[in-house]
């Protein structure tokens, strides 16, 4: 029961965070229709940035409040360089440009910081555990889940009551209408890139908190694509739920099955999960179910 | 992509010749000539190190006939394909290295050859099972479970199981000599082309082929509109599973022969990175088209090694450079991709296609 309780908390303390990252996802999906595989790389810069503010002696708010800076500039960058002029290609095309961008950021994370392992030091988050009646949980956890909570409340405040987050919605529902109505759909599109971004840059940033910064966290900003396809890849509140759950589902896969099939279990269960939700539900809980023609 | 159009005044007179792989005295004549500068050209005037790289270009050629057949051809994108590629070359050594084999067939070095049927059919009825969601699921959400096999594959079964086989711990060594067709023991560069030249020719044969008959046709319609296909009467996931095993085949013997080249193998060799990389490949070369794969391969493996040569003289003053080739590779395999897809969208086949009507209509094009 005790082991229950503590993986059924990391998992939702942690999946927070990828609920977090795959809001960004799902942003650029509904706003551009671009799907993105290079949201782990996002995080990895977003972290990297941060990481190497924090170690020249800026306060760990002011390090992350500069890399969603430097990550809403990074956004805009991508998306007029890289995919404006994709607008209205085929989905593989699209698809394997973010493979690309993907292969750039990687690659250009590498060359520049290296591929050890980095700590935020010092500690940012005390290692001293939080006892909650009868659980522990790591400060970090516990940090980590309230800034993905509250950024997560910023940006959907921000999508209902602000006038960009309205054109944004606009875009996001009819692409035609919304252009009739003056509302730039470059604009919309670049905002999309910039807010995924800082959202991935933050998720980065906490993800590092964790276990220390290396390249295997890009791997888990790859996470966010079971966690969006559980949650259909058109939805907002299907990416927060989703998130969660596949930070559930990874944790007792980790704390349960790790007995009978020792080794990374961890990893593979979230993808191994979703290939099989794929068989069942292929539009997700909440994703729009589109009727072809030929 | 069309085919190319022949020169003027050329004219068929019976089914045979229309249907003919080679139309013209002219095309047979380059076909020699091609075949004989790398029988004898290549082997002759290239050493160990020209010899290393046609090797490594061979096996790009083969891992990316199967990518290019499933998304060029059938419309189903794969970005795991890197993982039918370890189940061909893991099933290889094993049976290589476990299989009690009867005294004569080591002694006649049937075993490799042999094991490379093995690892393509095993890798075949691999791939039709992650392609059992290719039924119900396309466009992305197929590339999402094409993903998932390569994870589960790779970095879990693999790593996890495979490797444990005989207690090697991660990497199973090939001691030499073990890889031996008929009398040869395969052990250099030249002998490991010839493997190769061998491989790519039968695999390119059977997909040109393949892709004339009715199966291929079925999935070039499967491409272009499944929906349509299923009205026209197609089997459409019979003809799905179909592709992922052929395309599994083909990334059997890819893996399987690359084996003849390494002295070990681990998982660190077909890691989710060179999936991409395969699709970066045909994405290249040009989508839809047997000569854009080889010219994917060619140009991918040709560039990387120049930029190796040219960050070389570099590394005098600069020693971290080299160190960090491999993420100056990445970033720039990156770059390239995306070059392509934003300003040459049909790839290097397209350009060839081009140049190969122009000489052929010329003087008057019309």
């Amino acid at each position: 029961m005790e082991l229950f309780l503590m993986t059924l908390t990391t998992g939702i303390l942690v999946g927070g965070i990828y609920a977090l990252v795959a809001l960004g996802w799902v942003l650029i999906y509904k706003c551009s229709g671009v799907l993105n595989l290079a949201m782990g790389e996002m995080t990895l810069i977003g972290a990297y940035v941060s990481l190497s503010f924090y170690s020249m002696g800026v306060p760990f708010l002011l390090a992350l409040l500069f890399s969603l800076i430097i990550g809403f500039f990074l956004g805009i960058l991508t998306e007029r360089i890289f995919l404006d002029k994709l607008i209205g290609e085929p989905v593989l095309t699209v698809i394997m440009v973010t493979v690309g961008l993907s292969f750039f950021f990687k690659g250009t994370v590498e060359f520049i910081w290296g591929t050890d392992t980095q700590v935020f030091t010092p500690a940012v988050f005390s290692i001293e555990p939080i006892h909650i009646g009868p659980l522990i949980v790591g400060q970090v956890y516990l940090w980590s889940f309230f800034a993905a909570i509250l950024l997560l409340v910023i940006f959907v405040c921000f999508f209902k009551y602000t006038r960009w987050g309205l054109a944004m919605q606009a875009t996001a529902d009819d692409e035609m209408a919304a252009l009739s109505l003056g509302v730039s759909a470059r604009f919309v599109y670049a905002m999309a890139w910039s807010i995924a971004f800082m959202a991935a840059g933050v998720g980065g940033t906490l993800l590092g908190n964790i276990n220390g910064l290396n390249i295997s966290v890009g791997y888990m900003g790859l996470l966010v694509l079971p966690a969006v396809v559980l949650g259909g890849l058109n939805s907002v509140p299907g990416a927060i739920v989703g998130g969660i759950a596949i930070g559930i589902l990874q944790n007792f896969a980790g704390a349960y099955l790790d007995r009978y099939f020792p080794g990374a279990v961890k990893e593979i269960a979230p993808f191994v999960f979703m290939t099989i939700f794929l068989l069942f539900k292929p539009h997700g809980l909440w994703g729009w179910e589109r009727i072809e023609r030929v | 992509m069309a085919t190319t159009w022949l020169p003027c005044g050329v004219y068929h007179e019976n089914y045979t010749q229309d249907h003919a792989l080679w139309q013209t005295n002219f095309i047979r004549g380059k076909m020699l000539l091609l075949a004989l500068i790398l029988f004898f050209g290549i082997p002759y005037i290239a050493d160990s190190y020209v010899l290393s790289i046609c090797n490594l270009v061979g096996y790009t050629i083969l891992g990316a006939l199967g990518v290019q057949l499933l998304i060029g051809f059938c419309g189903q994108i794969t970005l795991g394909h890197a993982a039918f590629l370890a189940v061909g070359a893991y099933t290889s050594t094993l049976l290589i290295l476990e299989f009690p084999w009867p005294k004569f067939m080591i002694d006649w070095g049937l075993a490799y050859p042999v094991s490379i049927f093995i690892a393509a059919l095993v890798s075949g009825i691999w791939s039709v099972l992650f392609g059992l969601p290719s039924a119900r699921v396309k466009g992305f959400y197929l590339i999402l479970t094409t993903m998932a096999a390569q994870f589960i594959t790779v970095d879990f079964i693999i790593t996890q199981y495979v490797s444990q086989v005989g207690g090697r711990g991660q990497a199973f060594s090939l001691p030499p000599g073990t890889i031996k067709i008929g009398p040869w023991v395969i052990d250099s560069n030249l002998k490991v082309y010839f493997l190769m030249l061998f491989l790519v020719i039968i695999c390119v044969v059977a997909m040109v082929n393949l892709l004339r008959s009715r199966t291929g046709r079925a999935w070039v319609a499967i491409r272009d509109n499944d929906i349509s296909a299923e009205v026209m009467g197609i089997n459409v996931i019979k003809y799905k599973l179909l592709a992922f095993f052929v395309a599994g085949c083909i990334g059997g013997v890819a893996g399987a022969f690359w084996i003849s080249n390494l002295a070990a193998i681990s998982p660190e060799h077909f890691p989710w990175f060179w999936s991409l990389w395969l699709v970066g490949v045909i994405l290249i070369g040009g989508v839809g088209s047997i000569h854009g794969t080889i010219f994917g391969s060619l140009f991918m493996v040709v560039i990387m090694e120049l930029l190796q040569l040219a960050v070389m003289p570099l590394a005098d003053t600069w020693p971290k450079l080299l160190m960090d080739f491999l993420f100056i590779k990445e970033a720039a395999f990156g770059l390239a991709i995306c070059a392509f897809m934003i300003f040459e969208p049909n790839g290097i086949a397209y350009r060839w296609w081009q140049s190969k009507n122009f000489f052929n209509l010329w003087p008057f094009s019309y």
